[in-house]
Parts: C-alpha cells; structure tokens; sequence
C-alpha cells in the first residue's frame, strides 16, 4: 500500500480525466496491470497513540462517521501509463466518472493525498513470436491499451491501435490538430497518447461524430483483411464493453489470431480473498469450466478461454 | 485458551491467509479464522457477487471454497507457517457434513478451534436454517461437540433472529466453548434501472461499518443475558474498522474481536487496531484487555 500525491487530475473529455500520481516509490508494474484506489482521503483519523494528540486538544476518540458520499472500497483502475523519475514515480490513470468512487476522484486536487494499492493482477503477455499487435480499446478500456503501446514499443513491436467510442465527446485521448482519424477507419497518427509511441489510431464512434461511423471491430476487420503477414505473427489486445470484446475475440477466432482481453468485474479487496470477480473460463475438468478471480488470475485472460 | 492479543479474521475475508502474504504480516494477529470449508469443493454463486452499499457491501460468494482434502493437502502447511493457532470455519448442508469437517479436523495440530456457521445467508440449503431455529442450534451444536475433542467448538450467530440470546443460550447449553457473534445482515439492493436485484443471488450479506453498532447491542445482550454467567467468551465482530470500533466490542462483553470487511480495503489495519489497543489499555492504566471486557459503566 502506498500514499501517492495528486500530481494533476485534469478532464480529458466528457466525463473521463487523468488522474496523474507521484509516488517516491513503486513496485514494478507491467502494462494490463491495475491499482485499487481509495476514494476518499486517508482517515481524518484521530490517531490512537497518546503521543500524537495535539498538546491543546483533548483526545477525542469517537470518529465521524464515513459520510454518505464517500466509496467505502477501493476502486479498481487500470493503469494507462508509468514514467519512472530519479527520485519519484509517476503513476498515469484515466478513470470514467460512473459512481460513488469515480464521482469523488473527480473532485481531486493536485496537491491531495491518495491510498494507493498495488500493483494488482497480471499483465498483458508480450509475445516475442508476434511483432504486429492490434490494440482495441472501448471507452475506458482504452487507457490500458495506451500503457501497452510504450510497453510493445519498448521491445520494438509494431502496434495499431483501434479506438471506439460512443461519441466524439467520450474521446479519452488527444486529437493532434493536423491530423483528423480517417473517416474510413484506416489508422493514422491522429490521437497523441498513441502517436507519442509511434502507434496510429483509428477512432470509431457509434453516432459517426468523429472518424468512422459504426464498430471498432469493422476498421479492425478492414485492417486484418489488408495485412498479409502471417496470423500466427499478428496478436489482438482488448479491452473495454463486453459486447465489443466478444465481437473482437469471435473475429480473432475466425481468423485464428491469438486474442488476449483484459476484463471488468466488480471487486471488493483485489488481492484474491473476497471471491467477488469470478469470470467463467474454459477448463478440462467437469462441468468444463471453473471460476477464475479477475483481480489475481486475470484481469488479462486468452479470448478462447473465456466464457460469455 | 489464550491468545497473543484480542485480534483475529473474520472467516472469509482473509481466504486461507497466503492471499494476503504481500500486503500483510498476518503474525500480527492473536488468531487466523479460515474461509468456510466444506466436505467437497464449492464453486459459490454466480456473478455479480458484491455490491458496494453506503458504508458496507454486500456479498453473496455462496462458500466458494477448496473442500476439505484441498484444504488439509494445500492450505494446511501455509498455514501452519503462521505460527498462530488457526480456528477453522465450518459450513454444510446437513449435520454430517459438519460432523465430516470437525472429524477430520481434529487431526490437525495446528487447527485450534471450530467455528460453526450455521448463520450463512447465502446458500439455498444448510447455514442459516441452523442459526434462527434455538432448537437447530441445540441440536447441530451438540453434534458437534461429541467430535470437537481436542479443538474448542466457537458457534457463530447470526443476527437475522428477533431475539439473538435465544440461539446463544441454545449454543451454551449445547456445549459450546465460545460464541462468535454476528454473521452479515440479510439484504438486498435492487438495480432500478434494470428492475432487477443487482446481486445473481438476488439477496446477500450486509457487511461493513453500516452494521457495527447493531453488532455491538448484540454483543452486549449475549454478554449479560447468556454469556458472562456460563463464562463462555465471545468473539465480537461486525463492522470493525478503527482501534475505538474494536474497544466497542470489548466493553460491550466481547473477549476477542474478529476484522472483517476493513480487510479489503486496508489489510494493515490490523495493525492499527492490535496497536490501538494497547496504547488505550496503558492510557488507562488498564493492565490487561481481560480487564476491559465488559467493563462498561452503566452507573449515571
């Protein structure tokens, strides 16, 4: 556990922001990997140790309450990125405001102190076998995939990314100004956090507001029916609404594309004991399937291993 | 039987204690409680299993768990690296299945305790039809205590009864060594937007702060009403987060006290509170926390 300084908590686009953390230190963290973050500030606690009490107050042992609006669990968020300074660590993650928790964190001033736990849960696989990725994010299942892209160009992988979003205003990215996403859907160099990796985008949004108008999944389609290299080299990441990754994993099945999808679940204490996460994935044994925790065994699992 | 200091787990918020071996020293606690073990493995319910209330959660996991060889084979030797005495929780749908469990638990050196819980709400058969019923609690607890020789029998109450010294004496008079009070609260929450419970199980456990000062009355009516004349202690659990939650419990008549829920958001509590404490015990010139249980002035 970990107490991390807001460095920025900026608004990306509609409802999403960047939340930046500066840690002195962090445990080496992999890209798909998450943080379960505290949605309220660490205890107004009056400490129990006699000797922390203020000379001029009394000791005062019964606590407020938590207040109404306050998450009372942490909040699992992925992260999107980690820059590594000389004497910090800086922690980048981009949250959709969706309740109680992402409501608060909203709220957040640079300069704040938040409880960070982690780094929890697997990672992405990078495949040395598979130097061409496709990197396919919904909604808020896009920041993983930014983390993913410097993860791949590290070991010098191509990557292309493939971006859906309802509309052109849930965008959590940086349009470069030059350079508009295809409205056909062929990646270019169009949204900042992916360029920066020398990854293009292509961006889909379900009401045509911006680049193509439908599914991620057509563009990434269209892109697969170009390419020529062999399936076996190419590997498919996703991450974001359920219905989108089962239409990215059916298509990754026709073609026989390894698929790897990071999945959501609800989660109470990230670390395997609550047995909240369940995800149903493939297995030999009877009834053919067994529940995996989606905080320790994933949240990265193979699309063919899953079970909708 | 006594224990380093008043601290343990709730059962199934710690699993078999290796889960949570990166986050905490585990060593720091007076006693482990074990997930919910049965005769044969348990898958538990279907997702979505939690749902985060104000102030609590609610859980419906449905004893998800490893099954008892599993647990002897696997579990047994990490958590015999702990050191502390282990008190194991036992669960089933008939009375045999928890004569099957505290039989073969009996074998174990490190296994200290049973701890019968007869007050699960969410599974369909078994659990918490033991725990409302006085005359089940009786019967399931007498079972037991001609198996649990070597290991002390806990009864772990639920709190979904009108009246809960009316079970608690049924567990003393039974021959129960000590009785852990209380389980979660029965409840719902419904998405309104779907029409539909938001928990796969429709219903679950309620859990969290929301519950302590309820757990705490109970608490303190086991203690007077049935507890403190037959000497039988009493694990105070519910809600407890802070130091000052877990001094509640002990003045409220509780021996030992169990964390819970707080365990998922900060597993170092643990250490907050065993350290909270002691420090109270010493402001107070309060020798041991033996002396503080059931201390509770009631004079005006």
């Amino acid at each position: 556990m970990f107490l991390a300084e807001v460095v920025a908590n900026t608004p990306l686009c509609g409802r999403h922001y960047l939340l930046r953390l500066a840690l002195p230190q962090f445990p080496p963290t992999a890209a798909g990997q998450f943080v379960q973050l505290q949605c309220r500030y660490p205890q107004p606690q009056v400490s129990m140790r006699e000797a922390d009490w203020p000379a001029d107050r009394p000791p005062r042992l019964n606590q407020p309450e938590l207040a109404d609006h306050e998450a009372f669990l942490r909040r699992p968020l992925s992260l999107a990125d980690r820059h590594d300074a000389g004497d910090h660590v800086e922690l980048e993650i981009i949250y959709r405001v969706s309740g109680t928790g992402t409501a608060w964190l909203a709220g957040v001033q640079p300069g704040d102190r938040l409880s960070v736990l982690g780094p929890l849960g697997n990672a992405f696989p990078i495949r040395a076998d598979k130097p061409l990725a496709a990197l396919v994010g919904g909604g808020v299942g896009i920041p993983p995939m930014i983390y993913l892209a410097r993860a791949l160009a590290a070991v010098g992988h191509a990557a292309i990314a493939f971006t859906g979003v309802r509309s052109a205003e849930f965008l959590p990215g940086t349009l470069i100004s030059d350079m508009p996403p295809r409205s056909d859907g062929t990646p270019t160099f169009c949204l900042g956090e992916f360029a920066r990796y020398a990854v293009p985008a292509a961006v889909a949004t379900d009401d045509g507001s911006l680049g193509f108008s439908g599914l991620v999944v057509q563009p990434l389609e269209r892109w697969l029916d170009r390419q020529r290299i062999d399936p076996s080299r190419l590997v498919v990441y996703s991450c974001g609404p359920e219905k989108m990754m089962q239409a990215v994993a059916e298509l990754c099945r026709r073609r026989d594309i390894e698929c790897l999808l990071s999945l959501e679940r609800h989660m109470a204490c990230g670390m395997g004991t609550c047995q909240s996460c369940v995800v149903k994935i493939r297995s030999d044994a009877e009834p053919g399937w067994s529940f995996k925790l989606c905080c320790t065994d994933g949240p990265v699992f193979n699309a063919r291993d899953v079970l909708w | 039987m006594k224990l380093a200091n008043p601290l343990m787990t709730a059962s199934g918020t710690c699993g078999y204690a290796s889960e949570y071996s990166d986050f905490v020293d585990l060593r720091q606690l007076g006693a482990f409680v074990t997930k919910s073990i049965t005769p044969a493995p348990r898958t538990g319910n279907e997702y979505p299993r939690i749902i985060e209330t104000r102030a609590g959660m609610l859980n419906a996991i449905g004893l998800a768990n490893v099954g008892l060889e599993a647990f002897l084979k696997d579990k047994v030797p990490l958590l015999r690296e702990l050191g502390l005495p282990i008190f194991v929780n036992v669960a089933g749908v008939k009375v045999e299945d928890y004569v099957q469990v505290a039989a073969a638990l009996e074998d174990v050196d490190v296994v200290r305790g049973v701890e019968l819980n007869i007050s699960c709400p969410n599974v369909k058969a078994g659990g918490i039809q033991f725990g409302t019923d006085p005359a089940q609690v009786g019967a399931i607890t007498g079972a037991l205590r001609k198996v649990c020789r070597k290991n002390i029998l806990i009864v772990k109450l639920s709190p979904n009864v009108t009246d809960i010294t009316t079970t608690a004496r049924a567990a003393v008079e039974a021959g129960a060594d000590a009785l852990s009070l209380i389980n979660t609260f029965t409840a719902m929450a419904i998405d309104v937007e779907r029409r539909r419970p938001v928990l796969a199980n429709a219903t679950g456990g309620l859990s969290g702060p929301a519950i302590r000062p309820i757990a705490v009355r109970m608490v303190h009516q086991v203690y007077t009403q049935v507890a403190r004349a037959a000497n039988v202690p009493i694990i105070g659990l519910g809600g407890i987060q802070y130091a000052q939650d877990a001094l509640e419990f002990l003045l409220a008549g509780a021996s030992a006290v169990a964390i819970g829920t707080a365990l998922f958001v900060d597993p170092r509590c643990i250490v907050d509170i065993r350290d909270g404490i002691a420090d109270y015990l010493r402001r107070h010139l309060i020798a041991r926390v033996r002396d503080l249980v059931g201390n509770l002035q009631t004079d005006a």
